[in-house]
């Protein structure tokens, strides 16, 4: 289904449309009283911005620094060309791990958020293939046991209510029927995931930065559910995708400082962490992934949408995401951003996103990398049509316009006619709901009798 | 100083008095203003919508329209970021470089060519201000709450020049109105309930009198207010400059 | 060809020409314990000054006699971990007392490398945390941190209060899956 549908099915709940766009208002605002004491924030974008645009302009030299020292490190680096190949070799280290080889029986693994996963559906795979996956963030264990996928990178059942937990809860956790209170469900989503912490032989995380000159990497988390995971499995796996990487350690300070901040307005996430080498006796791996992203970097007009750190802050500031949800951009990364990512994977599935904006460019002014997000919605917007993704009344009334538009008496007989069928057709003609979607909650304007070219030629002209 | 006035097609075609007031208020400040009758849109519908390979003969129409003059003024802050930011897919001309420099949204020309510093209006109304996106995080007329926590901007600095105006406080200053162009019949669904919520916030704050410079967001607006029959006058700012009252 | 050699020959041939790497200026801020403090504060921790590192027995003592527990090498432990502690030792600790190198005034986070966490799990798993800090360890911001810390080691974490969530209907909620409590001792 496309935005628009999905978008109106969403807005349809009135009350619950209000409540979403209020919540999600609310961390924006939040953000705001973060970062508006900070002289310097403006100026940490900027860096940030620039400093994400040196490393992808000497990607390849970084990576291969990267890869070198995580091994000196001894940390096992892996290449996955597409999402398939990362689900095989993340399939390949948990079965060839020493304390999982030849042993029979289930293999459990807990996973921190990384959004990369979801992106290549490594869970269902890693299922499909005996391995039991328990998502350990605790929005992505809610829409997990509901069997949804995340409506929102940072909070991943933003779209749910506590009723909703709730419910869930009852039926997957045995909470009392009707518990709803945020502490209790907490508590039992506590204990249920201590549990698995335990029992697991592997850890999965996500990673939020690279540090290239160290061969290290940064997680964060404000529940520290990576590091219990981490720290109690024999393997740790951590997935990224290949923009992830920054130069120096010092550079780490300019994104810790804007991440948590843009995210949730918290000044930091609760923990963050940095891994450079494996325990004694244990595994590290981490897989590198493209996936897309090179021919991303080749588009000139879009490359700098890698610069993206997964804050969420677009999502939350974006009205239209507050008012049609996650869930209706039907992609892994929802909102602006996912609008300027997900036709880079498939411009025909998702060619009405680059649609879902008014270009109001709150986004972009939000980034805390300065991704130009509206503007590269507008160039999507080109590349739909051009690619013929356009639907035709839309292509063909679009070039009749323009037609018309640069042709004056066209256009002034034309805006004539137009007016005066609206002054003469009945009220309920021109505002007919099924024609006429202006009309469904809006009355047209009053039509003059008069354009302002004709007053002008009235009662102006020499 | 040669200017010309630039009535967008929309404007021309519905509001004729934003545009009568327009022409009026500059005249009353003493410029000379030509209305080039050939004139026709700016061309944004159709690239907003990804058209806009088609739209490249309505940029060159508009760059011949006004291609004689130093100022290019408009009662519209979208199709003055229209221009300047998006006619760069044509040729740069010497007069295509002179006419994307030369446009000047209304406020913009009033308060930094024209450098207006007193307006002898009385407006004892409660006003509420609607913010256009193209013009404030476009064209940067007014600060953008997610850059700094100042609401200071072009329009308010003249509002609140008007003798008894009491400025409206709203929860959300500059939240986007769902206009969008397109966007409103495209994602009706989702450009009604934002200008719903704009409405809204206007009328739990008291707004009597709703102004704007930018027609579009304001005709969006509008709409909702007179099928919700909400007691709001709709007027854009320059109504209100050259002494209408609601 | 191999996917490595595959991804890197793409990301070579679709890089844009070298783009500069800015030069990070130096931000100043407040370093103050009292800014500490109150970010801290805000973010569920919280902080006790005493006037030498000897008086954090008397500050545990006082504050925590009711914990069985307890793991540490700056105070008196009632369990004794180390690196190789088995996970089900692990899972009992109650509270963990363990050194910090440096704090962050501007986030109040503190710096714990891997060799002061006496096992890696411990921090996180322990169901109250205690860090202890030498005051004069508290730098303003983060580029001061990182510019402090000659290296971030093996391993290491910025732990800033108590673990925390707000996945429920973005209502906070204090002690997700690691500490349920954070406090700071600062001498
Ligand atoms: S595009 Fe910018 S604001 Fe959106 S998630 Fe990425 S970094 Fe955050």
């Amino acid at each position: 289904m496309n935005h628009p549908a999905l978008a109106e099915k969403f807005a349809k709940d009135f009350n619950r449309t209000t409540w979403h766009d209020e919540t999600l208002w609310f961390v924006r605002q939040k953000r705001d009283r973060a970062i508006y004491p900070i002289p310097e924030f403006q100026e940490l974008r900027t860096l940030a911005s620039q400093i994400k645009d040196h490393t992808l302009s000497n990607l390849d030299n970084y990576l291969l620094q990267f890869e070198e020292n995580a091994r000196k490190n001894g940390v096992k680096v892996h290449w996955a060309a597409d999402g398939e190949e990362h689900n095989r070799i993340v399939l390949d280290i948990i079965r060839n791990a020493p304390h999982i080889k030849g042993r029979t029986g289930p293999i459990k693994m807990v996973k921190s958020k990384s959004m990369l996963t979801e992106e290549c559906h490594l869970n269902p795979f890693l299922q499909k293939n005996g391995v039991e996956v328990v998502d350990t963030d605790l929005g992505e264990r809610i829409v997990q046991f509901r069997n949804e996928p995340p409506s929102h990178i940072v909070m991943p059942a933003i779209h749910l209510k506590k009723e909703d937990v709730g419910e869930t809860f009852h039926e997957h956790l045995g909470t009392p029927k009707g518990e709803k209170d945020p502490q209790a469900l907490t508590e039992a989503a506590r204990q249920h995931l201590r549990q698995k912490f335990v029992e697991a032989d592997i850890a999965l995380t996500g990673v939020n930065f690279a540090v290239a000159e160290t061969g290290s990497f940064v997680v964060c988390t404000n529940e520290g559910n990576a590091d219990l995971g981490v720290n109690l499995a024999n393997v740790h796996i951590a997935c990224m995708g290949m923009e992830k990487l920054i130069p120096k350690v010092e550079h780490l300070s300019v994104f810790i400082r804007l991440l948590a901040r843009s995210a949730t307005g918290q000044p930091v996430t609760t923990y963050t962490s940095h891994f450079t080498k494996p325990a004694e006796g244990k595994e590290m791996h981490i897989v590198i992934v493209d996936n897309g992203r090179t021919q991303q970097l080749g588009r000139s007009d879009f490359r700098n949408s890698l610069k993206c750190i997964r804050c969420g802050a677009c999502m939350n500031t974006c009205p239209v995401y507050r008012r049609s949800g996650g869930h209706s951009y039907d992609f892994t990364v929802p909102g602006p951003i996912g609008a300027i990512l997900s036709p880079n994977i498939d411009l025909h599935k998702y060619s009405t996103l680059p649609f879902a904006s008014t270009l109001c460019g709150s986004c972009s002014d939000v980034c805390p990398v300065k991704i130009d997000i509206h503007v590269q919605l507008y160039k999507w917007r080109q590349v739909v049509s051009k690619e013929n993704e356009l639907p035709a009344v839309k292509k063909w009334g679009m070039k009749g316009l323009a037609k018309m538009l640069a042709m004056p008496k066209v256009y002034n007989l034309g805006g004539k006619v137009a007016r005066s069928a609206l002054r003469i057709l009945p009220h309920g003609m021109t505002h007919a709901k099924g024609m006429n979607p202006w009309a469904k909650a809006r009355e047209l304007p009053d039509a003059p009798k008069q354009s302002f070219k004709e007053w002008y030629s009235q009662n102006k002209k020499p | 100083m040669k200017v010309a006035l630039f009535i967008p097609c929309y404007v021309d075609q519905f509001y004729p008095n934003v545009g009568i007031n327009t022409l009026q208020l500059l005249e009353k400040l003493g410029v000379e203003v030509a209305y080039p009758t050939q004139q026709t849109c700016c061309g944004q519908p159709m690239a907003n919508s990804g058209c806009e390979q088609d739209s490249k003969e309505v940029y060159h129409h508009f760059v011949d329209t006004f291609a004689d003059y130093d100022y290019v003024v408009t009662p519209s802050g979208s199709c003055t970021y229209h221009v300047r930011k998006h006619y760069d897919i044509i040729e740069q001309t010497p007069a295509v470089q002179k006419v994307r420099k030369g446009v000047y949204e209304l406020v913009d020309f009033l308060e930094n060519i024209l450098k207006v510093e007193e307006i002898p209006i009385d407006f004892p109304y409660k006003v509420g201000l609607h913010l256009s996106c193209h013009g404030q995080r476009g064209l940067r007329q007014a600060n953008a709450s997610e850059i700094t926590g100042d609401k200071g901007g072009q329009i308010l600095t003249l509002l609140k020049k008007l003798k008894g105006i009491e400025i409206t406080q709203l929860e959300r200053n500059d939240e986007c109105c769902g206009f969008g162009g397109s966007f409103c019949i495209t994602e009706e669904a989702v450009s009604a309930r934002m200008g719903q919520d704009r409405i809204a916030d206007h009328v739990r704050h008291g707004t009597k009198v709703l102004t704007g410079g930018d027609m579009s967001c304001l005709m969006h607006l509008e709409g909702i207010v007179k099928r919700q029959q909400v007691q709001i006058k709709v007027m854009h700012i320059v109504e209100i400059l050259n002494g209408s009252q609601p | 060809m191999s996917s490595r050699e595959k991804i890197l020959a793409s990301v070579k041939a679709h890089k844009p020409a070298l783009i500069d790497l800015p030069v990070i200026p130096a931000f100043e801020g407040d370093g103050s314990i009292e800014k500490f403090k109150t970010v801290l504060t805000g973010i569920g921790g919280h902080a006790i000054e005493v006037s030498s590192k000897t008086e954090c027995q008397q500050v545990i003592d006082t504050h925590y006699s009711d914990l069985k527990n307890l793991a540490s090498t700056l105070v008196k432990a009632t369990v004794e971990i180390d690196t190789s502690t088995s996970k089900d030792i692990l899972e009992q600790v109650d509270l963990a007392v363990v050194e910090g190198v440096v704090g962050v005034a501007e986030n109040g986070a503190i710096w714990v490398p891997e060799a002061n966490m006496i096992n890696r799990a411990l921090p996180f798993i322990t169901q109250h945390l205690v860090l202890v800090l030498d005051k004069t360890n508290i730098v303003a911001n983060m580029h001061e941190a990182y510019k402090k810390l000659d290296t971030i080691g093996n391993y290491g974490a910025f732990i800033a209060g108590p673990s925390k969530t707000a996945d429920i209907e973005q209502s906070l909620v204090i002690g997700a899956h690691g500490a349920r409590s954070m406090m700071v001792i600062l001498y």
